[in-house]
C-alpha cells in the first residue's frame, strides 16, 4: 500500500479526535482500517492515550472550598463597603460643587472687598480668589489620589 | 423564554450584583474542573490552589464583565488564565522574557513550564497516576493546557481559541501536536 495514504489515514486518526471528521473522511478512514493492521494499531493507542488522560483525575482538597468560601464573603462585604464610601464621597463631591458654584459670587466680593481695602492690585486678589475656590477640589483629588497609590501598595 | 435562557439569565444577573451565595454555587459545581484546568497548566499544585482562590474572587470582582454569548466555563478558564499569567510575573519577575517567547506562532504570552514529575505524582489519584504524571510531566504547558480544554473540558475549538486568546489556528497546531506527544509517552498503555 502506498505510504501517502497510511500517512492521510494516521493524520484522519488525529483530526477525528481533534476536529472531528466529515462523512467522506469517516468512510474512508474506516475502509482503510479495517485493512490495515499498523494504522489499526495508531487508532487503538490514540484512543487509550486519550483514555488514560481523561481518567487523570487530581486529589482535592475539600478544605480549599471552604477557604475560598471564606475569602470571597470577605471580598464581597470589602466591594459593599468600599461601594458606599464610594456613594458618600460623590455625594458630597457633588454637594460641595453645587455649594462652590453657589457661594463664588459671594466670594468674589468678599475677595474685592478684602483686595480693596488691604490697597492690593486686582491680579492679586483675583488670584487669591482662584486658588480658595479651587483649593478643597484640589486637596480632595491629592488625597484621592494619594488613597489609590496607598491601595495599590497594600494589593501586590 | 426556555429554562437554558432563564438559568444564564439568572447567572448573569447573579454576577452583576456580586451575589455571594451564587458565587458559592458556582464554586461547588466548577471547583473540580477548575482546579485540574490550573494543576494542568501550572503543574503546581500549590500554585493551582492559589489561583483557584483567586479566580473565585476576580469572578466576583469582574463578574458585571461576563456577557452570555460565551459559556460561563469559557469565561472563568479565560480568568484563570489571566491570573496564572501575572501570578507568575509577581512570583519570577526575572521570567519575564520567559513569559514573552513566542511558541508555534501563537500569543506571544504564555505561563513558564516549571511543572515537575514529582508534582503531578501527588496530585493525580489513581492505578495510573504515575503513568500519566509522567506524561504530563513532558509535555509543555502549552500543550497540556489545550488537551485538558478539548479532552477533559470537551470545549469546542473556538472557545478554547477564546480562553487561550490564540488563533483557532495555533490552537489546532498545539491539539496535533499534544496529541502525538501524549499518544507516544502513554503508548504503552
Amino acid at each position: 500500500m502506498n505510504e501517502e495514504i497510511h500517512q492521510r489515514a494516521l493524520r484522519l486518526i488525529d483530526k477525528m479526535q481533534v476536529e472531528g471528521l466529515t462523512d467522506g473522511e469517516r468512510e474512508e478512514l474506516e475502509a482503510h482500517l479495517e485493512s490495515c493492521a499498523r494504522c489499526q494499531e495508531q487508532a487503538r493507542r490514540t484512543e487509550l492515550a486519550l483514555r488514560a488522560f481523561r481518567a487523570a483525575a487530581p486529589r482535592f482538597d475539600s478544605l480549599l472550598v471552604f477557604r475560598t468560601r471564606m475569602q470571597v464573603r470577605v471580598r464581597a462585604h470589602e466591594i459593599t463597603e468600599s461601594a458606599a464610601r464610594l456613594r458618600a464621597l460623590w455625594i458630597s463631591c457633588t454637594l460641595s460643587w453645587v455649594l462652590g458654584v453657589v457661594s463664588a459670587p459671594l466670594m468674589w466680593r468678599g475677595f474685592e472687598w478684602i483686595g480693596h481695602r488691604l490697597a492690593l492690585s486686582r491680579v492679586v486678589w483675583i488670584t487669591g480668589f482662584a486658588l480658595a475656590w479651587v483649593a478643597p477640589a484640589v486637596v480632595a483629588a491629592a488625597f484621592i489620589a494619594w488613597r489609590q497609590a496607598e491601595r495599590a501598595v497594600s494589593s501586590r | 423564554m426556555n429554562a437554558v435562557e432563564q438559568e444564564a439569565e439568572e447567572l448573569t444577573g447573579g454576577l452583576r450584583r456580586r451575589d455571594p451565595t451564587l458565587i458559592d454555587y458556582l464554586i461547588e459545581q466548577y471547583r473540580y474542573r477548575l482546579f485540574r484546568y490550573l494543576l494542568m497548566l501550572t503543574g503546581q499544585r500549590h500554585e493551582a490552589e492559589d489561583l483557584f482562590q483567586e479566580t473565585w474572587i476576580r469572578v466576583l470582582e469582574k463578574g458585571h464583565q461576563y456577557k452570555q454569548r460565551w459559556k460561563f466555563e469559557t469565561w472563568f478558564f479565560s480568568i484563570a488564565r489571566h491570573l496564572a499569567i501575572d501570578y507568575r510575573r509577581r512570583r519570577q519577575p526575572e521570567s519575564l522574557d520567559t513569559l514573552l517567547q513566542p511558541m508555534d506562532g501563537g500569543r506571544p504570552l504564555e505561563v513558564e513550564d516549571t511543572a515537575s514529575l514529582s508534582a503531578f505524582e501527588q496530585a493525580f489519584q489513581g492505578e495510573e497516576a504515575v503513568r500519566v504524571a509522567t506524561a504530563l510531566a513532558h509535555l509543555p504547558a502549552a500543550y497540556r493546557e489545550v488537551l485538558t480544554l478539548r479532552f477533559q473540558e470537551d470545549l469546542e475549538l473556538e472557545e478554547i481559541a477564546r480562553v487561550v486568546d490564540s488563533p483557532l489556528s495555533t490552537v489546532k497546531s498545539r491539539l496535533y501536536r499534544g496529541l502525538a506527544m501524549l499518544r507516544e509517552w502513554l503508548k504503552d498503555t
